[in-house]
């Protein structure tokens, strides 16, 4: 939740192929057509998959004072532990950290944030579509946050779709569903600063 | 002092990566031609350009290179029409002949540098080509600044009839950000009469043939020397005319930053973040860097201790501040080269972490004043 003057700041990590930049422009457009100001700032290498790939997003009520290249972040996402060395950088104590704990330790991720483990990776194959897994972390984030609503993430997720991926849309809608769900079990874990 | 084109307040927010905004920005502005050869980070905006343009009655063209790129643009602007080329700076060296060119005979035409790093400077700001002319540089520190620049530039190249720059770079060029599109509210200019239409018998609008303004025998024009000089007269007028700048806490402040562009908005950050710990630091960011607020940095440099240029380059910019500066001995660069290991994009040092230590470091140290 937003107050008129706080901007929310997300990291999201992770290595190409696992949906890092898709979720981010999800986010970010979802928070757009909410009628908020949203920034998305991407890095990523020349490799479609594989190599390290990260996004920002910012999301705020006024114009935003955040940098394309965040000075700090109140949450972030952690897909993939291969590039994950960002968080003690630039998480500031006491943010959001989830973690994709199929493949990422929670104990390990850091200490002084409020960490949740989501198995994002083996709820995607249960699901039966593996690819899934970013929508999966992307509606849990959103459920804890409550940065927009479920229904804004699912129509800006089918906004994006180019029209030979909307196969997709209904898997994506579903991985978004799952992520929203097993947040709701979810228990944050780590000490939370004053 | 920002001085830029009004954006309509009701327009909706669209997320948009800078290029598309900038291309969208251009058509509204009745930008209605446009050509330039791809080079990163410039080559999203030639493919917006691309996309866009033939919906909005236009023509963009992938040129062969650059220069042949420039001067199709100066072939459209010669014609009136709205016209628009770019690259990033090793391509707009390539554009130097022309850009002189146009500028000495007095064809408006916008040029995007949508640089990897802010190593073109004095590219754009001291005339990379001859004679006597500087071009118009705005510097946006953001997206949603870049949208009013477009649209400012348009209109202040048509007015002056000179090529004019907008200095982007990787961070404008491809972060997406909620901006409001709406054509511009701008001052009516007048028209181009002085545009070809093709009409032959003598009238003078059927072909550009630029004599250095010699005329015909029975319509002799001002000659070499009168022309030279009207136009740099012109350019002395534009530059007391446009100077545009923005500063916060300048009088109030022990030690002032200086910095354009996107690292003008990392200032601007590190600054406030510094001031609400109680630090006694401002900033000054020309928003023109030709032509340079000097005036305005002397006056917001007078009771400085420190003055700190903070650019992504050896020291460009440094040189201008030091002209204008109220006490050339307050100066230190805080600034340097920082490529990233692409070759396409800014390096480490343009970070807030960074700056915040180069600029505590730089307070640490004895003032001369």
């Amino acid at each position: 939740m937003l107050d008129s003057t706080s901007e929310h700041e997300l990291l999201i990590l992770g290595i190409g192929g696992q949906g890092i930049q898709l979720i981010g422009k999800t986010l970010a457009q979802a928070a757009t057509s909410s009628g908020r100001h949203a920034m998305l700032a991407a890095e990523y290498g020349g490799e479609m998959r594989g190599g390290p790939s990260q996004a920002t997003v910012v999301i705020g009520e006024r114009p935003l004072r955040s940098l394309p290249i965040l000075a700090s972040a109140g949450s972030a996402i952690v897909m993939h532990d291969r590039f994950c060395g960002v968080v003690p950088e630039r998480l500031r104590a006491g943010g959001l950290l989830v973690v994709n704990s199929s493949i990422v330790d929670p104990a390990a991720a850091g200490d002084g944030y409020r960490v949740g483990g989501l198995p994002a990776t083996d709820i995607a194959r249960e699901l039966g579509k593996p690819q899934t897994a970013g929508f999966i972390m992307l509606g849990a984030f959103n459920a804890l946050t409550g940065l927009v609503t479920h229904e804004q993430l699912v129509d800006a997720m089918r906004s994006l779709l180019p029209p030979y991926r909307i196969e997709h849309a209904d898997s994506n809608a579903a991985a978004l569903l799952a992520g929203s769900d097993a947040a709701r079990d979810l228990e944050l874990s780590g000490t939370v600063a004053a | 002092m920002s001085a830029t084109a009004p954006v309509a307040e009701m327009a909706p927010l669209e997320l948009l990566e800078g290029s598309t905004a900038i291309a969208r920005a251009a058509i509204l502005s009745n930008c209605r031609f446009f050509a330039g050869y791809p080079m990163s980070p410039f080559t999203g905006l030639l493919e917006n350009m691309a996309k866009l343009m033939p919906a909005a009655g236009g023509v963009c063209i992938n040129a062969e290179s650059e220069i042949e790129g420039v001067n199709m643009v100066i072939g459209a602007a010669s014609t009136g029409a709205r016209a628009a080329t770019g690259s990033c700076g090793q391509g707009i060296a390539l554009m130097q002949e022309a850009v002189a060119e146009a500028a000495l005979n007095e064809t408006p035409l916008v040029i995007f540098n949508m640089a990897r790093n802010q190593q073109d400077y004095f590219q754009c700001t001291r005339g990379g080509g001859w004679g006597d002319y500087r071009t118009l540089t705005l510097a946006p520190k953001d997206v949603p600044e870049a949208v009013e620049h477009t649209q400012l530039l348009f209109h202040l190249a048509d007015k002056y009839r000179a090529p004019v720059i907008l200095y982007g770079d990787p961070l404008i060029a491809q972060t997406r950000v909620g901006v409001r599109l709406a054509a511009p509210d701008l001052e009516p200019l007048a028209p181009k009469d002085w545009a070809l239409d093709g009409t032959m018998g003598g009238t003078g609008k059927s072909r550009q043939v630029w004599t250095w303004a010699m005329g015909k025998v029975t319509d002799p024009g001002l000659g070499p020397d009168g022309h030279w000089r009207a136009v740099a007269d012109k350019f002395e007028m534009i530059a007391a005319a446009e100077q545009r700048w923005e500063s916060a806490y300048a009088d109030e402040a022990e030690t002032l930053v200086i910095a354009f562009g996107s690292a003008a908005k990392f200032t601007e950050y590190v600054v406030d973040e510094l001031r609400a710990e109680g630090h006694s630091v401002g900033w000054f960011r020309p928003i023109t860097l030709w032509p340079f607020p000097g005036a305005a940095l002397a006056q917001a440099t007078r009771s400085s201790r420190r003055v700190l240029v903070y650019e992504l380059n050896a020291g460009q910019m440094l040189d201008d501040v030091r002209q204008f500066v109220h006490d050339r001995d307050t100066v230190r660069f805080i600034g340097g080269v920082s490529i990233h290991e692409s070759g396409l994009s800014y390096g480490p040092l343009l970070d807030a972490p960074v700056l915040r230590d180069r600029i505590l470091a730089a307070m640490a140290q004895p003032t001369e004043r």
